[in-house]
């Protein structure tokens, strides 16, 4: 019975600690669709360029990992920087749906110059953290838990408090909360959309890349990360897509529940339930709570 | 022009389309006088906001554009501007409706007006002594979110956050709207302070034509995009059709002045 229990507790804590993964990146999908009305569909391709660029940079031209590390967050901002450019403000004033559609596009872009970059191929990508349980808890509280779920965990953890500090506390981050209360207004008061574009994209952008490196080091570098960041939408569905504290802890569900299910109900569907066991959960959410739980119904931007 | 001219704004002649078919203004022409107050006064539909956000050049935002006449800020055209260089010129508008940012306490809806300028932390809070000022009844809520304040507090709100940007004009799309009279009358005070004090140069679009008069200097009526009648606030109080059409003092229906325009014309042919 103490087995079974402690076996549990493995589960549902490795399931938060990746969920944890899933947060950052639906944190990603937030700011963008705060500021921009819009649900970022390139997200993914943004999480497989950026970590291919770093693997590129570190593999290909032997560039130090922090240094590595430092160009790809760089190249994400300039990504930022095209995508306000050359197609947010274009289609400043067209519809909503016009837009998603172009990030849909985008996606396809990214994902077809990261590969015309730095070929097609599943790169391994070494953190110099191993994917095996961590000795100490395992001796201590004889739960079994990967040194790179843990790793996850607190990297995510750093970069959600960032962000929050960065948002709350920073003139740029008071122009990004007025932007996405009331565009229209924050322009009548001289808060230049596109600086706030810029910020909320590049903040994607860097976010896309932790999570890149933290799933590119388990499963590889590869084309399947556009699919798994895309868990995002489940996440937002649960959480709801303009709160913040949702896109967290529904990260944290998803992350939570795929895996339980996974272990505890994936047998009797012979496996593999993962990938589409959180699209399920998302179905019954649109059913019975399509404002997600956080119950801040979706604000659109009129 | 030159920067000595004694008009702040000098409208001449636009006209303005939405999505290139729409015409939203046909013949609109007005001045504002540095440091005075300015009245534009018409019915819903009329062209006032329209006005205003061809001034200050958020008409962009929705697909509208001046096709015609020109509009001139302190001397210069402002054709090639966009709204965040407008506030950077000491221009600001508080759009119609108020339009406080809901999930920002009122301190932090203030200081986002300040966002054009570049000040340090004590500027800034030397800068929100005095505009609290103005606004005492701000001060008394300024932790609280600004979607849980009254509608007159966040009208108060929006003009707070527009003199955070230190402009030498400011637009205001119907301060009034929707309020109670006495919050009406408190509003005005405000913005007759903010005039006198600050000699902030004020556009004042309203449909509360008598109070609206009452605290401006000189005043325009427009009608289906097209100034009808203007000259100094009272004469227009005076004014036997302003006071038929728009102070409701008159045994007769209410009209437009398209309307008595024709009557008058269809009296003269009979004579």
């Amino acid at each position: 019975m103490a087995n079974e229990l402690l076996f549990f507790m493995e589960v549902l804590v490795g399931g938060l600690l990746a969920g944890t993964m899933y947060s950052l990146v639906a944190l990603g999908f937030v700011l963008i669709f705060k500021a921009s009305a819009t649900f970022n569909f390139s997200q993914g391709a943004m999480v497989f360029f950026s970590v291919l660029a770093f693997c590129g940079f570190m593999q290909d031209f032997n560039i130090p990992f922090v240094l590595a590390f430092i160009l790809a967050a760089l190249l994400m901002v300039v990504v930022g920087l095209c995508t306000e450019r050359l197609v947010l403000r274009p289609l400043m004033n067209a519809s909503e749906d016009t837009v998603l559609m172009a990030t849909i596009g985008l996606g396809y872009v990214l994902e077809g110059l990261a590969q015309a970059a730095w070929g097609v191929e599943v790169r391994r990508l070494d953190l110099g953290i191993g994917d095996f349980p961590v000795p100490w808890i395992a001796d201590n509280l004889k739960l079994f838990i990967s040194a790179l779920d843990i790793t996850a965990g607190l990297v995510a953890a750093i970069m959600i408090i960032g962000l929050f500090l960065l948002f709350k506390y920073t003139k740029i981050g008071l122009g990004l909360r007025a932007v996405a209360d009331d565009a229209g207004a924050a322009s009548s008061i001289g808060i230049p959309l596109k600086h706030i574009m810029l910020l909320v994209w590049s903040a994607a952008g860097v976010v896309a890349l932790v999570a890149g490196c933290m799933w590119g080091a388990r499963a590889g570098v590869q084309f399947a990360l556009v699919d798994l960041a895309l868990k995002a939408l489940p996440v937002l569905i649960i959480g709801g897509f303009s709160s913040i504290p949702g896109a967290i802890i529904g990260g944290l569900i998803i992350g939570a529940v795929e895996k339980i299910l996974e272990v505890y109900i994936g047998p009797f569907f012979g496996g593999a339930i993962e990938g589409w066991a959180p699209y399920v959960l998302a179905i019954f959410f649109l059913l019975y709570r399509p404002e997600g739980l956080f119950g801040e119904k979706i604000i659109r931007r009129v | 022009m030159s920067n000595n001219s004694t008009n702040i704004l000098d409208i001449r002649n636009i006209e303005v389309m939405y999505d290139n078919v729409i015409l939203g203004l046909h013949d609109v022409s007005l001045k504002v006088p540095k440091g005075k107050v300015v009245a534009l006064l018409g019915a819903n539909g009329a062209g006032k906001s329209t006005t205003l956000k061809a001034i200050s050049t958020m008409l962009a935002s929705e697909r509208g554009k001046v096709t015609k006449g020109s509009i001139d800020y302190d001397g210069n055209s402002i054709e090639k501007q966009n709204p965040s260089q407008m506030v950077g010129l000491g221009m600001v508008q508080v759009l119609e409706g108020r339009r406080c940012f809901g999930h920002l306490t009122v301190e932090e809806n203030i200081i986002s007006g300040a966002y054009s300028r570049k000040l340090s932390k004590g500027d800034i809070d030397q800068e929100l002594e005095k505009i609290y000022g103005y606004f005492l009844r701000l001060k008394e809520r300024r932790k609280s979110q600004a979607a849980f304040t009254s509608g007159g507090e966040q009208q108060m709100i929006a003009v707070a956050r527009a003199m955070m940007a230190k402009p030498k004009m400011l637009l205001l799309d119907e301060p009034t709207m929707g309020l109670a009279p006495q919050l009406v009358a408190e509003i005005f005070n405000i913005i007759k302070e903010l005039n006198q004090k600050e000699g902030v140069s004020i556009l004042l679009a309203e449909q509360n034509t008598n109070i609206a008069l009452k605290n401006s200097d000189y005043g325009y009526i427009i009608e289906t995009g097209k100034v009808m009648l203007e000259g100094t606030a009272q004469n227009l109080l005076n004014n036997d059709k302003v006071k038929e059409l728009y102070l409701g003092i008159s045994k007769k229906g209410r009209k437009n002045f398209r309307d008595v325009l024709k009557e008058e014309s269809l009296k003269k042919k009979s004579n």
